[in-house]
């Protein structure tokens, strides 16, 4: 009786503790791969101060922490890495945290004083991190700089992380367009053409019409209203109107374009042309593709890695640009571009600079087109990136790049995007109509830009 | 002396922290705990006044409705089965506590993919067997009961071995003088296991509610905010997540913590008064 006793005590007392660990778990391993690596860095600091205070040359103890959002781009950036370290005796290890949780990851990194010491910035968050001065001044060590040449690359993703006009605080990584992938078997068995610039987006949805089949087994497209940069926004700019105005201090939700740029996808998943939105919310739109259950989706540049390494993609799928819209003829492309930034308190700012000015350098940027990672932002390093994954056409996503509009930012854009996407899901099941819905988030979005 | 070390970790991960959040819910708060703007009364009016959060409160209570009674019931009756001598008994007790042992992240993570309405293995078995397809995780009606049942799923073992450890301190006397009686097994049950565990049932039912009301990893890891049974679904801690991690607001979301802890204890006092009225210590 006695031993069962202890062994009743010694279960609950594991269980207890799997019970701490479990929940402790998920923290641990979002934060702490962060602090775990910044405690290392301290270490090695420690160790080696005197060779610190003796400039760059001594420095090949120092290890920085990359942080990243992006498995798809790691091998390749890893590569560009070893590259760096092999120049300047450097080293950097490279940690993925996925996007749900790098965010959150990082601004505990910020309050906590242990960012990593380079990281990725994002159009979405920058302002806090500039208005609070978390990040690296990077302004004069660029202008000092004779590898990075600020002017190679596209104004608009310099100005974003541009804090009021005065501070850089981050130097533009890539640059991104969105395309059209079709499913060309289905297209085949349809007898439908393929998609071409000639393509209006009335084209789109005839075509989206007969490549539904009415026993549910295959539909015309899957987007979910949570795919803005790659969906929908594309359409309200295609049709001239926008999301934020350009003084980031109203919201175009409310404009009759935008309503009836939401109102042609929303109808679209209505009509059963999509998958009912059950299935939509469950499966992300490329696992629908990849599944041959949709036969047409709009996808980022980024999401290359991941669609030309999928078997059934390769033998079945190809890429085209977006439609054009019948009245404006535009055919605008939202884009985007992350930027490499530095912690403001990084314990070793040159080391950090010395990365993200190789990672601007243009042998950098042609080396992250020649991989395939994404497309590079810096002029002219474009074109080999059509060559990585020959099997497609990867031409689209360049001619994309004649109307570039850049996604739509302002201080607080997480707050705003979140509820417009939310609201969004009542016009996608028809629960209210297109424009009942952006009326609703223009009145709300209004009052958060107001509170800027 | 001995409680020292208990009482340091009580205070500082704690108690401080409740009084932070406290004063954190008065304020308007800036990024990385800087730029705190003092709105007073303001976040709790928002809150009032805000749909989801009383939404969010529903779908708490209708989550720990469905988890705490299944999980306290399911896990005394295979106590009580499982306190017998009998073969493979610690086989068995080890596959029920299983579940208890995984990373909570790792079980949403599988179900998420057994409850997919298409590729999904639920809706697969149903399909060959000649059954329609069933939306576990995206209608607004029925999702709560399907990740509540995640939840009971997994802590069933955890209080299974709460229960066995309350079996243990009961003596063998009573059932051997029952039996002599003529007291059937389900008699037995009612009348000697269940007031003689009483008091372990009031512990767990205390510490399984108070859990149940911060439920929040099966819902962040099983429900994408596309989902149409969002909504339905949301707990007040994913809220709290939501305003405090992902969209940094942070005083807004101290308040809806304070909610929480409130709702938290006043449910508690009342099972602590309750406790007279069915609760048997000898």
């Amino acid at each position: 009786m006695k031993l069962k006793k202890v062994m009743a005590l010694m279960l609950t007392l594991v269980m207890v503790l799997s019970l701490a660990a479990c929940s402790g778990g998920d923290n641990s391993n979002e934060g702490g791969t962060d602090s775990g690596a910044s405690t290392d860095t301290t270490d090695t600091s420690s160790e080696s101060t005197d060779s610190e205070s003796s400039d760059t040359s001594g420095s090949s103890d120092v290890a920085l922490t990359v942080a990243i959002w992006d498995t798809n781009q790691e091998p390749g950036l890893t590569q560009i890495i070893n590259d760096f370290t092999e120049k300047t005796g450097i080293k950097a290890q490279i940690q993925v945290t996925p996007w749900e949780q790098y965010w959150t990851m990082l601004e505990a990194g910020a309050t906590g004083g242990s960012l990593p010491d380079v990281f990725w910035m994002h159009s979405n968050e920058i302002a806090r991190y500039s208005e609070y001065e978390m990040l690296l001044d990077l302004t004069e060590r660029i202008k000092s700089s004779d590898v990075l040449d600020m002017s190679k690359f596209p104004q608009e993703i310099i100005e974003i992380y541009n804090w009021e006009g005065t501070t850089q605080y981050a130097v533009p990584k890539d640059i991104d367009t969105i395309g059209l992938w079709y499913n060309k078997t289905m297209f085949d068995e349809a007898g439908v053409a393929y998609p071409d610039d000639s393509w209006t987006w009335e084209d789109f949805r005839a075509a989206a019409e007969q490549l539904t089949k009415d026993d549910g087994s295959q539909y015309g497209l899957a987007l979910r209203p949570s795919n803005n940069q790659a969906g929908w926004y594309n359409l309200v700019y295609g049709k001239n109107g926008y999301i934020i105005s350009d003084d980031k201090k109203s919201s175009g939700f409310d404009l009759p374009e935008t309503i009836e740029a939401i109102d042609f996808f929303a109808s679209m998943s209505k009509d059963g042309l999509m998958p009912p939105y059950e299935v939509l919310a469950e499966n992300e739109e490329h696992a629908l593709f990849e599944a041959g259950k949709v036969a047409m989706i709009m996808q980022g540049s980024w999401m290359l890695a991941e669609l030309c390494n999928n078997e059934y993609v390769i033998e079945n799928a190809d890429i085209a640009v977006l439609p054009k819209d019948a009245e404006t003829g535009r055919r605008p492309s939202i884009y985007n571009g992350l930027g490499w930034a530095a912690s403001g308190n990084t314990e070793y700012p040159e080391e950090a600079w010395a990365l993200i000015e190789y990672m601007g350098s243009e042998e950098a940027q042609q080396k992250q087109s020649d991989l395939g990672i994404v497309i590079s932002a810096y002029e002219g390093t474009m074109d080999n990136w059509t060559g990585a994954y020959p099997t497609f056409n990867l031409q689209a996503y360049l001619d994309m790049m004649d109307d570039l509009v850049i996604r739509p930012y302002s201080k607080t854009t997480v707050r705003w995007e979140n509820m417009a996407n939310d609201k969004m899901i009542m016009a996608w099941t028809g629960d209210k109509t297109a424009e009942e819905v952006c009326l609703e988030i223009a009145t709300e979005m209004n009052a958060l830009l107001a509170e800027e | 002396m001995f409680i020292l070390p208990t009482m340091i970790g009580l205070f500082v991960l704690n108690i401080i922290p409740i009084f932070q959040t406290i004063y954190q819910s008065f304020f308007k708060a800036g990024a990385f705990g800087k730029g705190n703007v003092f709105v007073g009364l303001d976040n709790y009016r928002r809150m009032f006044a805000d749909a989801s959060v009383w939404q969010a409160l529903i779908n708490t209570f209708k989550y720990a409705v469905v988890e705490v009674p299944f999980s306290i019931a399911i896990a005394l009756v295979l106590a009580v089965l499982l306190n017998r001598h009998m073969r493979g008994r610690s086989l068995y007790r080890t596959i029920y506590f299983l579940p208890m042992v995984a990373a909570p992240a790792a079980v949403a993570m599988v179900w998420r993919w057994l409850y997919n309405s298409e590729f999904g293995l639920l809706n697969h078995l149903l399909n060959t067997l000649g059954f329609d397809s069933v939306n576990w995780i995206s209608n607004p009606n029925t999702t709560f009961i399907w990740i509540a049942v995640v939840g009971i799923w997994s802590v069933i073992g955890y209080n299974m071995v709460l229960f066995l450890a309350g079996l243990q301190e009961i003596p063998q006397d009573y059932y051997e003088a029952a039996m002599i009686d003529g007291a059937s097994a389900v008699k037995q049950f009612f009348h000697i296991t269940i007031p003689l565990i009483s008091p372990m049932m009031f512990f767990v039912s205390v510490t399984r509610i108070i859990a149940a009301m911060q439920v929040f990893d099966v819902i962040y890891m099983m429900m994408d905010r596309n989902n149409p049974a969002f909504f339905k679904t949301q707990s007040l801690v994913y809220l709290f997540y939501r305003y405090s991690f992902v969209e940094s607001d942070r005083g807004y979301g101290s308040a809806i913590v304070m909610l929480l802890l409130l709702v938290i204890m006043v449910i508690t006092v009342i099972q602590i008064r309750m406790q007279k009225k069915w609760v048997n210590y000898n």
